[in-house]
């Protein structure tokens, strides 16, 4: 027997150190506005929230904020409502991580009603 | 017989070892084949709040890699935008009524540029695609 528990406890050990618990993943669900809907986009709603994200900053509603900031009063204008629309505008140069940030925000408050629009 | 006959007190344990060996044979190789059909170099972007990923995974479920140099794949093969947006086209007509629900999730890499995932996005819009959602990292292990 002694040779094969020496096998099976390789075995085990290969076992244990290849071992790598996954990632936990999320996922972030968004909606696009349709491809004709690309005319009628300057009339949208003043009850939305409108997050701008450049390559260097956001902007909520027109002003310029931190990332803080953001975190901050999106958290507050949920507090009203949670089915609010954000329309969240993102540069083509800016990075994916800044849309996710912005994304991840809004899932922490609980505002599920997103759209994302890119800018060129 | 009488070679299966073990000394007294001692149960022939060989075939039972082969089948358990069988089995981890088995395993091994399914795990690898899960893990093949999506990409390593992929650095996901984090999102600590975003929900977690549904256990009853539609079947039907795309998911398109963008990497930070703002390629495409789908299950690791390379796509140009035309050949996504050919290939989005031909499964939403192969669905029919049920096309346009078909769920897409975009692993995108967190360094690749808006430009390049709103390539993904509008291929997606033009399929009729309507589910989108991204792949984030809630818990790093």
């Amino acid at each position: 027997m002694t040779p094969m528990i020496d096998v099976v406890f390789q075995l085990l050990i290969y076992f244990l150190v290849t071992f790598t618990t996954p990632d936990v993943l999320a996922h972030l669900d968004i909606s696009r506005p349709a491809p004709d809907a690309s005319q009628t986009e300057q009339r949208t709603p003043p009850k939305m929230i409108r997050v701008n994200i450049y390559v260097d900053g956001y902007s909520l509603n027109g002003r310029a904020v931190s990332k803080e900031e953001l975190a901050r009063i999106l958290t507050r204008l949920a507090g009203f409502s949670t089915s609010q629309t954000v329309l969240i505008t993102c540069a083509g140069g800016s990075e994916h991580a800044r849309l996710i940030d912005v994304l991840d925000i809004c899932a922490a408050c609980g505002l599920n009603k997103l759209s994302v629009v890119s800018a060129q | 017989m009488s070679r299966f006959k073990q000394p007294s007190g001692h149960t022939n344990m060989t075939p039972m070892i082969d089948v358990v060996f069988q089995m981890i044979i088995f395993f091994v190789c399914t795990v690898q084949l899960e893990k093949e059909a999506i990409s390593e170099f992929i650095l996901l972007p984090d999102s600590p709040h975003g929900p977690m990923v549904a256990e009853a995974k539609d079947p039907r479920t795309i998911t398109i890699e963008v990497d930070d140099r703002g390629r495409m794949f789908i299950a690791r093969t390379p796509l140009s935008e035309a050949k996504l947006r050919k290939v989005l086209a031909k499964t939403v007509a192969d669905y029919g009524r049920y096309g346009p629900s078909i769920p897409i999730r975009i692993r995108a890499d967190g360094g690749a540029e808006h430009a390049h995932v709103k390539r993904v996005l509008d291929a997606c819009t033009a399929a009729g695609l309507h589910k989108i959602s991204f792949v984030a990292t809630k818990d790093r292990a």
